[in-house]
């Protein structure tokens, strides 16, 4: 009975660790996005396409838009999170958060591209940009990923039979 | 006739003392060796042998252990009859730890260890006497953990005072010093040490499991040797354990829970299991107020930051002026030299690196004169010759100044590799091959795991409480719970 429990209080606690690690890497990830865009690795940063897509006026470029977005991007990176949680996090190691943040892009940059006015298509995005976002969107899951799947793993490394390469 | 040293482990000595004279002479090579010898006394009636090594014990406490076994033959009351010779033999050793053996490998290994061993005729058991006295240094401020104030102890290359200085500082009933002896012909002593009711008995069963599978001649480079042999490290440049010198800063991670490995001959300490942050603290941020700790510690954040990226981000940005938002566009260098800035950074960075390894060989008194010519050749006569640009010197140094300041020796080399590797992968794609580069570099850290541990923890896997406690140095009664990183059986710190 206490077993049970204490499992159920474990999960639970597992479930928001993972929203609020979501929120975190939003929060991380979306301030690496910033300063890329900053120094123009990237033509495209989260504000793109949470202010400049949907808002004009000057207050959506610059610092002042970037921080408003980077408060919007950690609340929404709770949803992939969730997400990942709820389908993913029986998997192990890094590649599944590769994978997921491979997808991700896939899904904001491809698929939604059009709902996203300031954000240009796919095909005439440069190659810098799409190295750099595809890049922050695969740390971005493995972070989410990796955590998740620790944590649900009672903190410990799943032995495989390959314990490490460098 | 008794060649057997590895295969024969089980032959036990023998009554007479003859043959165990012979087992010996033949074993130890005495009359070959000038060092290994024995010495018969008479005691009782009763030949008596003591075999020792010269240079590892104590001259005086051996004469005095002999003084009192001979003044047995001047008792005069002695009943002989009542008890045999090697009992009263053993009850006259002056000496608190002697020990008895019966298999002669034991004795054989205890002898080249520094003990006496005494063989009484007519006895199957011989009584090793711990009359240790090790070529020796006392205990001074480790080179590489200095600190403004506080202790000056420092691990040496002996490891009972390692563990009395340990011990010193946790008396703890429950801390515990697993002995195990290490290579077939060092027979090093490896003590794992772990404070039992907090420590993860799995950890300890690894360590432990790891140690005893070793299998090799000699531990020569001691700690050094055997991590090698507890981690994986294959081509991994990251340091994948943790060494210390000082005293308090192991104690300190006893308490936290981890397990750590002492290794006779070597004043390094090794701690497990170790993360990539380990790396990144140093004993002074905690002799500090723990604002100026805090401080200190996100000085050094910097200084590691950037000796890995800043070499490479300016590389970028002399490449492509373009990507400078116009605040930043000064930087850039005037003029751009006679050689492309890529191979100038390389060279610069080249240059640093054979003043670090020349300094670390050459002696104290020719040091000088190096540190001067360094500085006038590549400092001066390279820009005016026109090799380098004067930026290229500023921001190799900035770099080579941030990878001095990174705490753990082992950690800023491999940063330095890491930095090198980005400066090559920029120069050929760019702002694709830096970001790329970034993005491997922080994978391959998630990725590596040392002894069950993500290397990369708390950043990834994510732990907030733990991070908290990287970037704030924290006031000790603040320190409530012990990281989950080393899995404590307790949690609390009390």
């Amino acid at each position: 009975m206490a077993e049970k429990e204490r499992q159920e209080e474990s999960q639970t606690s597992v479930f928001l660790k993972s929203l609020f690690c979501g929120a975190v890497g939003g929060f991380i990830w979306g301030s690496v996005s910033s300063i890329a865009y900053f120094f123009s690795f990237s033509n495209v940063s989260h504000a793109s396409f949470t202010l400049r897509s949907f808002f004009s006026g000057s207050w959506t470029e610059g610092l002042s838009g970037e921080l408003i977005s980077l408060v919007i991007v950690t609340i929404l990176g709770i949803i992939p999170a969730l997400v990942y949680y709820l389908f993913f996090k029986k998997f192990n190691g890094i590649t599944p958060g590769i994978l997921y943040g491979i997808g991700l892009w896939v899904v904001i940059f491809i698929v939604f591209n059009p709902m996203f006015y300031y954000v240009p298509p796919f095909n005439e995005m440069d190659y810098d940009t799409i190295v750099t976002t595809v890049c922050q969107f695969i740390l971005y899951g493995v972070f989410v990923g990796y955590t998740i799947s620790y944590e649900h793993h009672e903190r410990r490394i799943v032995p495989k039979n390959s314990q490490k390469e460098a | 006739m008794m060649d057997l040293k590895f295969e024969n482990r089980d032959v036990k000595l023998s009554k007479s003392i003859k043959k165990n004279r012979e087992l010996f002479k033949d074993l130890l090579g005495i009359g070959v060796s000038f060092d290994v010898d024995y010495r018969t006394i008479n005691v009782l009636d009763t030949d008596v042998d003591v075999y020792f090594v010269t240079g590892l014990n104590d001259k005086s406490h051996v004469n005095m252990v002999l003084k009192e076994l001979l003044e047995l033959n001047e008792v005069e009351h002695f009943n002989r009859s009542k008890r045999k010779v090697h009992e009263i033999v053993e009850n006259r050793i002056v000496n608190y730890q002697v020990e008895e053996m019966d298999v002669a490998y034991d004795a054989v290994t205890n002898i080249l260890s520094g003990l006496i061993v005494i063989v009484v005729d007519g006895c199957t058991k011989a009584f090793a006497v711990d009359v240790r006295s090790y070529p020796d240094r006392s205990p001074s401020e480790p080179d590489t953990e200095k600190v403004v104030r506080g202790s000056r102890d420092g691990y040496t290359e002996n490891i009972i005072i390692n563990t009395g200085l340990t011990r010193r500082r946790v008396r703890d009933d429950n801390l515990r010093y697993e002995l195990i002896r290490i290579g077939e012909r060092s027979r090093t002593d490896v003590v794992i040490a772990y404070i039992k009711d907090v420590a993860d008995p799995g950890l300890v069963q690894t360590v432990r499991g790891n140690i005893k599978d070793i299998n090799v001649d000699g531990l020569a480079m001691s700690e050094k040797s055997l991590e090698e042999f507890i981690v994986e490290q294959k081509f991994n440049p990251f340091p994948l354990v943790r060494y210390t010198e000082r005293p308090d800063v192991a104690s300190a991670h006893l308490f936290e829970g981890h397990v750590l490995i002492m290794v006779d001959t070597s004043p390094s300490v090794i701690i497990t299991p170790t993360t990539y942050f380990h790396h990144v603290q140093h004993a002074e941020e905690f002799r500090q107020s723990p604002t100026v700790g805090t401080f200190v510690r996100w000085i050094r954040f910097l200084g590691i930051m950037f000796s890995i990226f800043l070499l490479p981000m300016w590389l970028l940005f002399v490449m492509q002026p373009e990507l400078l938002p116009k605040e930043l566009a000064f930087i850039g260098p005037n003029e751009e030299g006679n050689i492309p800035i890529f191979i100038q950074i390389i060279l610069a960075d080249i240059g640093v690196e054979f003043m670090r390894v020349a300094a670390i060989h050459t002696p104290t008194a020719v040091s000088t004169a190096m540190g001067l010519i360094a500085a006038v050749l590549i400092g001066e006569i390279a820009i005016q010759v026109g090799l380098f640009g004067p930026e290229i010197i500023l921001y190799v140094a900035l770099s080579a100044m941030g990878t001095y300041s990174t705490p753990s020796y082992e950690l800023s080399v491999a940063n330095k590799i890491t930095r090198i590797l980005l400066v090559i992968a920029t120069a050929f794609f760019g702002v694709k091959g830096l970001v790329i580069g970034f993005t491997v570099y922080i994978l391959l850290l998630v990725r590596t795991i040392s002894l069950n541990t993500p290397y990369f923890w708390p950043v990834i896997p994510f732990n907030a409480r733990a991070l908290y406690h990287i970037l704030f140095r924290l006031a000790v009664p603040l320190h409530k719970t012990r990281p989950s990183i080393v899995h404590p059986q307790d949690d609390k710190r009390r």
